[in-house]
């Protein structure tokens, strides 16, 4: 046969590297080729120096931003509707500063992001479980699969008049309300994380003995990491969103003010300013927690795996 | 067809004593049943000494990968009987099937962290084999920061990981140093690379003193790498060839083997 690039019969020869006379260790060719193979085979990866990484992040959305303020600042000024409908930029800062000064923005955010935060625990500790479950047990999926996507497009405001009737006006309803909106986004985020697998890693699993629980957790949970990771910040968004509808609808007493009891009190008193602002605070913490919190996670876990090198 | 355990005492490899490695007997294996049963393996008998590097050679359908399977525990035989002398055998992928969450090192480190071996002596070993494999220094590196020969080579000391021990991948391991079943491995590298993997495969096979069942389509693959090179029929697959490769007669042995297995495809020709 003809010779090979790196010696065949080298499995007859001696493989170790050679020392040299100096007592150097001299690479013989097989290591010298490979060598050479994997110097011009490695992928490189250049990065951007961070001041324009973080340029390239942080200017569209200030600009976006400049620019959505001064439309608006326009259209006041146009003088299209009345000031009651449509109040001036400056005035809504001026009901948010006024918050912030009496200390009270304080502890409406902290009601209502503890809620959302506590509810948003609840349901991962029942969303994750549940989802293993209709992920790998067929029975299962069988039956509550098609259930568990339909809940997710059942708006969880819905819920809330069957609540206030079996809770009344407590913190049982908001709970529950924001449960049934995030559970299901977790739980189907987990199935398709899980669903999406490479058949090949389950079977390197088997190969090297991981069945079971020690399969979950070596192969199967890290492989749909990235799923479930989308589920949970999906989860999140539906927990925020369900506390909102459930704090506007009901209040009481026994509630306390949160960011949608605000909200609703602006509305009540017709000032439009205040209202403006408790949209702008929700929005704002909705935007902070998934910069804060998600991102940061969902980036990290997806760069490692060498998905989205781009940002 | 049966085939007899070691015609020749094969100059390659240090004689080690003990039975087999691996011993098939009447291997059948069967998919379904009634009139929609697919016989995958028909009386496959074939038997591996401690520390031989055979290559099962066939064309599609030959049910190479349905008698790796068997031989890797992971499905079992309808009829036959099936004997390893070694513990579980340990297995490579046409793909490296590297974890891609976990580093080069800690890939390697797996089938040790299941088997129980404390965090410093599995990183010790992981060590030692990533320089076996001619990756030291590079166990911090996610595979996607590797090529796809270094990912295979990555992959490579993960599975003699699995199955090897530290103390006997020393000179001559005997029966104990493990079984390597490998379905085609090299399959989807590139010309260049796949070459110089070979090599490798037989430095580290030489070095570890591993048993080797290596599975691939490619004449020129099996006659290079295998001391016994085995040629299976299709659909069912039962051995209907098997040739022992003395270094020089490749030439020869190269056209009789492709001979045999032009003969073997044809036969489906209808």
């Amino acid at each position: 046969m003809p010779p090979e690039l790196t010696g065949v019969d080298a499995a007859h020869d001696q493989p170790a590297p050679a020392e040299s006379a100096n007592g150097a260790v001299r690479l013989d060719d097989a290591a010298a080729a490979l060598a050479g193979l994997d110097a011009l085979d490695t992928p490189t990866v250049s990065r951007a120096p961070w001041w324009r990484r973080a340029l390239a992040v942080g200017l569209p959305p200030l600009v976006a931003v400049l620019l959505f303020v001064a439309v608006w600042q326009a259209l006041w000024a146009a003088a299209f509707w009345p000031e009651f409908k449509l109040p001036a930029p400056v005035t809504v800062w001026r009901e948010f500063l006024s918050v912030v000064r009496d200390g009270s923005v304080w502890s409406i955010l902290w009601t209502s992001i503890s809620r959302a935060f506590l509810g948003f625990f609840i349901a991962l500790v029942i969303a994750t479980p549940l989802g293993l479950l209709v992920a790998k047990v067929r029975v299962v999926r069988a039956a509550i699969g098609p259930l568990l996507s339909g809940l997710q497009s059942l708006p969880s405001v819905a819920w809330v008049p069957a609540a206030v009737l079996w809770f009344g006006l407590t913190n049982s309803t908001i709970y529950f309300v924001v449960l049934l909106g995030s559970i299901p986004s977790i739980a189907n985020g987990l199935v398709a994380g899980i669903d999406q697998i490479p058949p090949i890693l389950p079977r390197v699993g088997q190969v090297l003995g991981a069945r079971g629980l020690t399969g979950a957790r070596h192969i199967l949970l890290p492989a749909a990491l990235p799923g479930y990771l989308a589920g949970c910040k999906q989860g999140w968004a539906f927990s925020w969103r369900s506390l909102m509808a459930a704090e506007i609808i009901a209040a009481g007493p026994l509630l306390g003010i949160g960011l949608g009891a605000y909200l609703e009190e602006g509305s009540n008193l017709n000032n439009m300013p205040k209202v403006i602002a408790a949209i702008f605070l929700i929005l704002i913490v909705g935007i902070g927690i998934e910069l804060l919190v998600f991102h940061p996670v969902e980036r990290r876990v997806l760069r490692a795996r060498g998905l989205a090198l781009a940002t | 067809m049966t085939v007899t355990i070691g015609h020749t005492a094969d100059q390659r490899t240090p004689s080690r004593a003990d039975g087999p490695a691996v011993r098939l007997t009447g291997i059948g294996k069967t998919f379904g049943t009634g009139a929609t049963a697919v016989t995958a393996l028909r009386d496959v008998s074939l038997t591996v000494r401690p520390g031989e590097f055979v290559c099962l050679l066939g064309a599609s359908g030959c049910g190479k990968s349905t008698l790796l399977n068997l031989v890797a525990g992971l499905d079992r035989p309808t009829t036959g009987e099936l004997a390893l002398a070694t513990g579980r055998p340990s297995f490579m992928f046409q793909e490296p099937a590297l974890l891609p969450w976990l580093d080069a090192g800690r890939n390697v480190e797996l089938p040790l962290r299941l088997n129980g071996v404390g965090r410093g002596a599995r990183r010790q070993r992981a060590g030692e084999l990533l320089e076996l494999v001619r990756l030291e220094g590079q166990g911090g590196k996610r595979p996607h920061e590797l090529s796809g020969g270094m990912r295979q080579r990555v992959a490579l000391a993960r599975a003699l990981a699995a199955t090897t021990s530290p103390d006997e991948s020393a000179e001559g391991g005997g029966a104990g140093s493990g079984l390597l079943l490998m379905d085609e491995p090299f399959a989807a590298l590139d010309a260049i690379t796949r070459d110089v993997l070979q090599g490798e495969l037989l430095r580290v096979w030489q070095a570890t003193g591993t048993t080797v069942l290596f599975v691939t389509h490619d004449v020129r693959e099996a006659l290079r790498l295998a001391q016994r090179v085995v040629l299976l029929s299709s659909r069912p697959g039962t051995v209907v060839g098997e040739w022992d490769v003395e270094h020089g007669s490749g030439h020869d042995l190269h056209d009789e083997i492709t001979a045999s297995l032009r003969e073997v495809i044809t036969r489906h020709a209808a």
